[in-house]
């Protein structure tokens, strides 16, 4: 076959693709009405459609990228990864229906507007931005970049990665700003199953070039029987005390139980986000949400990452070269539409997360901190126009990073899940946990929040920037910054809680509270198997997440210089997470069913009308404020060059 | 159909096309390039598979194809067996390619031979092409 011949597939499942989601758009445009429902679909997005793509934008695009990658250099040593498809689905076992409730009966469509009515703090309606722009700016920026290497691996540099990422920007621009929430619901689906079908493609053909499964394990116990290979088919001990990852810290001796545990509390972060109940809230009823979080997310999403994506991954462990990227390069040779297939199939999961992480990123600076705190009589159209806009200016943001600052790209980006991670506490507070007071769920998300940029790149990088160097590295004891994070956050909530007044709420958030605890009460029946939950729950994550793992070094067999004797014809490790994924199914099923935290239910909810109050002119205010911001961060900036330039640099 | 479920019939089409017809579509053009015959029935399998699963959503919804669907389905027809019979003619057609394009051609004619009987009863399948000048309003 010719080169052109070849390369014509890429361009023409391209345009496919765009006219496709360009179709979608315009059906969400005149749904919206151009502006009216642009923002959360008017609540109305089906429940299969939300379930679909809560599952493709937890897992999909980046789990073929990164989880392939982290299996490619770490081997099986880190099994938390093809158990992510259970801890994913877990957080939204535990948040979504209540949450879902809660803005329904208060009329919300956002985790700021949720926070804003029920603490009235304005620090987590600013934290909430912040970790959506981390969202979409670093998360989805490092994905794309790697996407455009792979257009220019695949088009022999005809592309540049730069004319790649600036192509990828504005197709994401032109599905997200034309049709809103509603266009990326509606493509979303689409988006998911063809990642989902190109992930299980590929890794069809990894094993058709191994020989067979069989043949892939063969190699992977040559692979053990190495001196220097074994390790990657071991978990190495409970905990080492080491200073991080940069400061003594070994990344060969980094696969502890702990790194396991406290990486799964990281995945944990992502249904926490922003993103994640963007979607929740903008969906018809919470009826689905169980089966969702059960049989696609933990289920059928699940699967995927414990076999395809670690077969993917399998190969890259065996042979190094052969990445994500080698082998789509390799599939083009020979095989161009399947390679076009499965590289749009990838591009279409990762611009799922983007295009929905850049709406909720800039719907929340637009509708949630300029227009309540700069701009009050904003009009809806307005506010829409304004939020279009704010998603070019992202978009040129996060294009311009993967070409000039790739290094801080990458910082950015892995502060997204820990971070996110951090609003466990205030959703808990909203959920289940009424103890937890307004100054105990802000105080501890900030200190979460330092926890993290203080065991993360990005925050020693700031602070060496400063001249301050920290004495220890990137995940210190070899424990992951989102539960160094989570350490912080727990002891100031436990704290302050103890010592706040736990009755000092807003007429909403009582509201929401009394209409929780007298809408959703548990039968007698769960009320009744609640300690069979917490054991099951606290057993499964010892096992499956915890110092448990130790035990799956050997549980299936073993690996040594004389060769692997894996009793099941699979690694260890491996099996022992396929175990351990089908037992958290049975877990997720549990608790959301049997325990009721996300079963279907059958009651109206009438929306809660607020104390009518009169509306007074802010715009003096609101010039004042703005005023006091320019001049707070012009201060801050030559104060932080006069520090640069003194001590650090 | 309200609004919300052709949005949804729609949905669940888009999705069965973009999997199930592209990966139809690359196991055909596989086993056409290499020569191989089994790898294009993989193809014509998957591609009648997703034809089944459209049917499947039609039923579901209480419709049938949409006016586009078919334009762009005999349209598509159309294009596929003017390529077919255009390689025969310059003589370039292997024997495997031969054998997969005539299989593919012959599954679709009768699988739509299929639908239109079960659909309308072999009767009215005829009357969906044969013109009735009574039933088209010139009778007196």
């Amino acid at each position: 076959m010719s080169a052109a011949a070849s390369s014509a597939w890429l361009p023409l499942y391209g345009l496919f693709y765009v006219a496709v989601m360009l179709y979608w758009a315009r059906v969400g445009a005149r749904e919206n009405g151009d502006y009216q429902t642009f923002f959360s679909a008017g609540h109305s997005l089906a429940p299969w459609i939300s379930v679909l793509v809560l599952a493709g934008a937890s897992l999909s695009g980046w789990f073929v990228l990164g989880g392939s990658g982290i299996i490619a250099m770490h081997g099986f040593a880190l099994p938390s990864v093809l158990v992510a498809g259970v801890s994913l689905a877990l957080p939204g076992v535990f948040f979504f229906k209540r949450i879902w409730f809660v803005g329904q009966r208060l009329r919300l469509s956002s985790q700021a507007e949720i926070f804003r009515s029920y603490y009235e703090s304005h620090f987590l309606v600013v934290v909430s931005t912040l970790i959506a722009l981390v969202f979409a700016v670093g998360f989805t920026g490092l994905q794309m970049r790697a996407l455009s290497q792979i257009i220019e691996t695949l088009t022999g540099e005809t592309v540049s990665a730069l004319t790649a990422s600036v192509v990828l920007g504005f197709v994401l621009f032109a599905g997200v700003a034309i049709g809103g929430m509603r266009s990326v619901g509606y493509f979303g689906v689409i988006q998911t199953v063809c990642a989902y079908s190109a992930t299980v493609t590929l890794a069809g053909f990894v094993l058709f070039w191994s020989d067979g499964f069989a043949a892939l394990n063969s190699s992977l116990s040559e692979l053990a029987a190495a001196p220097e290979g074994s390790v990657k088919f071991l978990v190495s001990g409970v905990i080492h005390f080491t200073g991080g990852l940069g400061r003594g810290g070994e990344l060969a001796a980094a696969d502890t139980a702990v790194a396991n545990l406290s990486l799964a509390f990281a995945f944990m972060g992502f249904q926490a986000s922003p993103l994640a109940l963007k979607i929740v809230l903008s969906t018809r009823n919470a009826n689905g949400f169980g089966a969702g979080q059960t049989w696609v997310l933990a289920g059928a999403f699940g699967g995927l990452i414990a076999f395809a994506v670690a077969i993917i991954g399998a190969m890259g462990l065996i042979h190094p070269a052969l990445s994500v990227e080698a082998m789509l390069a390799r599939l083009q040779e020979g095989s161009p539409w399947f390679a076009a297939m499965i590289f749009i199939g990838i591009v279409a999961g990762v611009q799922l997360l983007a295009g929905l992480a850049l709406l909720t990123a800039a719907e929340s600076v637009v509708r949630h901190v300029y227009k309540p705190y700069f701009h009050s009589t904003l009009s809806r159209r307005a506010t829409v126009t304004l939020t279009r806009v704010s998603i070019a200016v992202l978009i040129l943001i996060t294009v311009l990073m993967q070409s000039l600052t790739p290094v801080t790209l990458s910082a950015i980006a892995g502060l997204a899940l820990p971070c996110a991670f951090q609003l466990w506490t205030p959703l808990l507070g909203v959920t289940w946990l009424r103890w937890i007071t307004r100054p105990a769920a802000a105080t501890g998300v900030g200190f979460g929040l330092a926890g993290v940029l203080l065991t993360e790149p990005f925050g020693y990088q700031v602070l060496s920037f400063l001249g301050l160097e920290l004495p220890w590295g990137r995940w210190p004891w070899t424990i992951h910054s989102a539960a160094w994070g989570m350490a912080a956050n727990l002891a100031a909530v436990l704290i302050i809680s103890a010592i706040t007044n736990r009755n000092a709420f807003g007429e909403e958030a009582r509201e929401a509270r009394d209409f929780l605890h007298g809408t959703l009460r548990t039968s007698r029946r769960s009320h009744g198997l609640r300690s069979t939950a917490w054991s099951a729950a606290l057993i499964w994550l010892f096992l499956a997440l915890g110092p448990g793992l130790i035990f799956g070094n050997a549980a299936f067999g073993k690996a040594g210089a004389e060769g692997a004797s894996w009793l099941v014809g699979m690694p260890s490790l491996w099996a022992w997470a396929l175990a351990s994924w089908v037992t958290g199914i049975g877990l997720v099923w549990f608790l959301s069913y049997k325990m009721e935290m996300a079963s279907p239910y059958g009651q109206e909810i009438p929306a809660y009308e607020p104390t009518l109050r009169l509306r007074r002119d802010r715009s003096d205010a609101e010039q004042e404020r703005l005023r006091i911001l320019i001049i707070t961060g012009a201060a801050g900036f030559v104060l932080i060059v006069l520090i640069a330039f003194s001590f650090g640099g | 159909m309200s609004s919300a479920k052709s949005v949804d019939r729609d949905l669940l089409v888009f999705s069965i096309w973009a999997v199930l017809g592209f990966l139809g579509a690359a196991f055909l053009l596989e086993g056409l390039t290499r020569d191989a015959y089994w790898v294009s029935l993989i193809g014509i399998a998957v591609i009648v598979a997703a034809f089944i699963a459209h049917i499947i959503v039609n039923a579901v919804f209480d419709t049938g194809f949409a006016n586009g669907e078919v334009a762009l389905g005999i349209g598509s027809f159309g294009l596929l067996a003017f390529v077919f019979i255009a390689s025969w003619f310059t003589g370039d057609m292997s024997m495997p390619d031969f054998w997969s394009g005539l299989t593919l051609f012959s599954v679709l004619a009768a699988g739509l031979f299929v639908y239109l009987s079960t659909r309308h009863g072999l009767r009215g399948a005829f009357s969906r092409f044969h013109v009735n000048p009574h039933h088209d309003g010139e009778s007196s």
